[in-house]
């Protein structure tokens, strides 16, 4: 199909509620949807594409409806069918005290932006509680995915005496406890997670400026209130919708209904709708996993102003010194903000590698360093080809990933050539940039863990590792270079959680997807019959942690695996080549003859279903599409494998004693 | 959306896209509306379904209504007549 282009003229400053990131929308909603093609999952992706534009809310309700006609009248098994093209089915309940079915169709509309094929009940102006009562069949039946509580100031009514303290407390802890009531009758009835909203201020309410500090006082009320809801939010783990923050990006007056709610119990501004629905998308996302969690940075007038190449290090606009330096400063800190809440920078470049970084190692003023990039694609390559490679080297999906430019036609590209990457628009001056990119809120998180904290330095180490490979170019040199130790023990108390979370969780390299408990693992390592060994692989750039366990059976002079897993972190390492190495060392030493190997074909496993012959083994024999596999240990050559194999602990041997 | 330097020719232009506009919010493509539409005979016009008119209206014709006129409209002529007024 052909589509006019996206405008990607940079954008005037535009207000929030305009959603600045977003391009511009060409054409009208009503002409685009007039000319879709008329096979309904092909209009659906072409709806999603078109979603991706700014449209206004009278534009997004067109969309929404569109959407609701579409799905309406699709065959039965085409929820399946959308979502193998990538579009998930939501359904979400949102429970309002004031009206709320006037945004329905354009949270539709919003959410195929998303990916998402929404299905929205609105129960709006009645009190939540009956509302659940009355649907608590339907609701165990056919659970909704989210239940949106949407409070409201006006309808909420805080009121408590100026100026004391302990009454405004008890005012707060009654509507807290409110809301919190609903949102557990509301948790319990559908079984999903809830999102509470907080309070935007109100405009019309008498707001003096020592009103935050006067208990009692509107101001004084919705500030205590939100604090209060979001901090028993988290201990209850219930998503937050910040209407509040939303307010205060757009003003409060701005954001109020104003005449609407006294005609119609709007709970705030029809123009507001399209940055309500994003951020309400934007949380449901990011509880699906599927926020953005990679930042890539163009270097040239983006992370510093001027062009390296030409202008030289001492040349570039960054720092004190500079308002345009300022700017980019600000944005590298922004950066390194993002970096300490989890998210992975890298930086793509047209330019000559050594010049640049030399910047990053050079430069006084540069507060990004080398160390705070996981990759870099720094030439002369296309710069969606770089984002894809970088893609690849650590292994993180383009729809997690945001590219930063400040050149609209370089924006214009990666976005035709990849639309699963995130691409904002920017305005023309990098000072009004920071406000655009925080309003787009791309990286939202659910939940904030210490793992977010470390996940950094494990995606960095596999860039690294994709890095020397390029560099080496020779698998087996590039092997021997990663200097790897494979630590080999038997399967011990400490090990067991990872054990079994290993074999709960493998299913690519899983030779006979068998699960056992972590009682039955414990019960292996006192079974005489049961030979099992755990491994963790360390390089050059860090451990890998424990990556494989095989699992061993004796019968007579023979030992039946009886299973093999391993993550596919460590695929194309030799790992499993030196586990067999060591196996039959082992089997020797215990007098066994012939090891035996079984595949259980699974939808899953089909990476595996090789592994026996590309080990050595013989086939022996078939049934149902599993196969059955032969080594004769004596027959086994020593191989010289690019990995240092180290089994310090020792073995409690019936036998003989350790090599 | 319109700006407010196109001039609004004839009251059967405005009918048109006042006509658009109930269509788009009444959710029925197949409408047709006349100055004589009103409350009182088009059953989907209630008064939630007013509001989303009104708000329609606003934005297509980038004007806005009083308080007092939102309450006081119940048929397409008043709306063609108060847009014809706002649009001058």
């Amino acid at each position: 199909m052909s589509e006019p282009p996206a405008s990607t003229a940079a954008a005037a400053k535009l207000s929030p509620q305009a959603l600045p990131w977003l391009p511009r929308p060409s054409g009208k909603m009503r002409d685009r949807i007039a000319s879709l093609p008329s096979e309904p999952l092909q209009t659906l992706l072409s709806l999603q594409s078109l979603a991706q534009a700014a449209w206004g809310e009278a534009e997004l309700r067109l969309l929404g409806r569109k959407i609701r006609s579409i799905v309406k009248s699709a065959p039965s098994g085409f929820a399946a069918e959308a979502r193998q093209s990538g579009l998930a089915q939501v359904r979400l309940l949102v429970l309002s005290a004031s009206t709320a079915s006037h945004i329905l169709d354009a949270l539709i509309g919003t959410a195929i932006r998303f990916k998402f094929l929404l299905d929205v009940t609105i129960a709006e102006y009645e009190e939540p509680e009956p509302w659940l009562e009355r649907h608590g069949r339907e609701l165990k039946e056919n659970p909704f995915d989210f239940v949106l509580v949407a409070s409201d100031n006006r309808r909420l009514k805080l009121a408590s005496p100026l100026g004391d303290e302990a009454a405004a407390e008890q005012t707060i802890d009654a509507a807290v406890a409110r809301i919190a009531r609903v949102a557990e009758v509301a948790g319990i009835a559908t079984g999903r997670p809830v999102i509470l909203q907080t309070l935007a201020g109100d405009p019309d309410a008498v707001r003096l400026n020592m009103d935050l500090g006067l208990p009692g006082s509107p101001r004084y009320l919705a500030d205590e209130f939100n604090r209060r809801l979001v901090q028993q939010a988290r201990q209850q783990s219930r998503l937050v919708l910040d209407v509040a923050g939303l307010a205060s990006l757009v003003g409060d007056a701005a954001w109020s209904a104003g005449r609407y709610w006294y005609a119609a119990k709007y709970p705030f501004a029809t123009a507001m709708i399209p940055l309500y629905t994003d951020n309400l998308m934007r949380i449901i996302a990011a509880q699906m996993g599927r926020s953005r969690r990679v930042l890539v940075l163009d270097l040239d007038n983006t992370m510093w102003g001027g062009i390296v190449g030409d202008d030289g290090i001492e040349g570039l606009a960054l720092g004190n010194g500079s308002p345009l330096g300022e700017a980019h400063s600000a944005l590298q800190r922004m950066a390194l903000a993002l970096k300490e809440r989890g998210i992975i920078l890298c930086v793509s470049s047209k330019n000559d590698e050594a010049i640049a970084l030399e910047a990053f190692r050079n430069h006084p003023e540069m507060t990004l360093r080398e160390d705070d990039i996981v990759a870099f694609r720094v030439n002369w390559d296309d710069k969606a080809a770089n984002i894809k490679a970088i893609s690849d080297a650590i292994d993180l999906g383009l729809d997690c990933f945001v590219f930063l430019d400040d050149n609209p036609a370089e924006r214009k590209r990666v976005r035709d050539a990849l639309p699963s990457v995130a691409v904002p628009e920017l305005p023309e001056d990098p000072g009004d940039w920071l406000p655009v990119l925080q309003a787009a809120g791309y990286f939202e998180q659910a939940g904030f863990s210490k793992e977010d904290q470390l996940r950094a330095g494990f995606y960095k180490a596999n860039a690294l590792r994709a890095a020397q490979m390029d560099r080496i170019g020779d698998h087996n040199d590039y092997l021997l270079s990663l200097g790897m130790t494979l630590s080999i023990a038997p399967f011990d108390r400490a090990g067991r959680k990872r054990i079994s979370q290993l074999i709960s969780k493998s299913n690519q390299f899983n030779l006979t997807t068998r699960r056992y408990s972590e009682a039955e693992i414990a019960a292996m390592q006192s079974n005489a019959d049961v030979f099992a060994i755990q491994a963790r692989l360390e390089d050059i750039f860090g451990d890998n942690g424990m990556i494989s366990a095989v699992i061993c059976r004796q019968a007579g002079a023979s030992w039946e695996i009886d299973t093999w897993i391993m993550s596919c972190r460590v695929l194309g390492r030799r790992v499993e080549e030196a586990l067999l190495q060591y196996l039959v060392q082992q089997a020797r030493l215990r007098g066994i003859s012939e090891i035996i190997g079984r595949y259980i074909p699974t939808a899953r496993n089909g990476l595996v279903r090789d592994h026996y012959a590309g080990l050595g083994f013989i086939q022996s024999g078939s049934q149902n599409g599993e196969t059955i596999w032969q080594l004769a240990v004596s027959g086994y050559g020593e191989k010289n494998l690019p990995l240092k194999v180290d089994s310090q602990r020792e073995w409690k041997l019936a036998s003989s004693g350790r090599s | 959306m319109v700006h407010a330097s196109e001039k609004l020719t004839a009251s059967d232009d405005v009918l048109a896209r006042v006509q658009e506009v109930f269509r788009a919010e009444l959710d029925d493509e197949d409408l047709v509306i006349a100055p004589d539409t009103s409350q009182n005979n088009l059953k989907a016009w209630d008064s939630l379904a007013h509001i989303r008119l009104v708000s329609g209206i606003e934005n297509d014709f980038d004007i806005q209504f009083s308080l007092a006129e939102i309450e006081q409209i119940t048929s397409v002529r008043q709306f063609v007549q108060l847009i014809g007024e706002r649009s001058r």
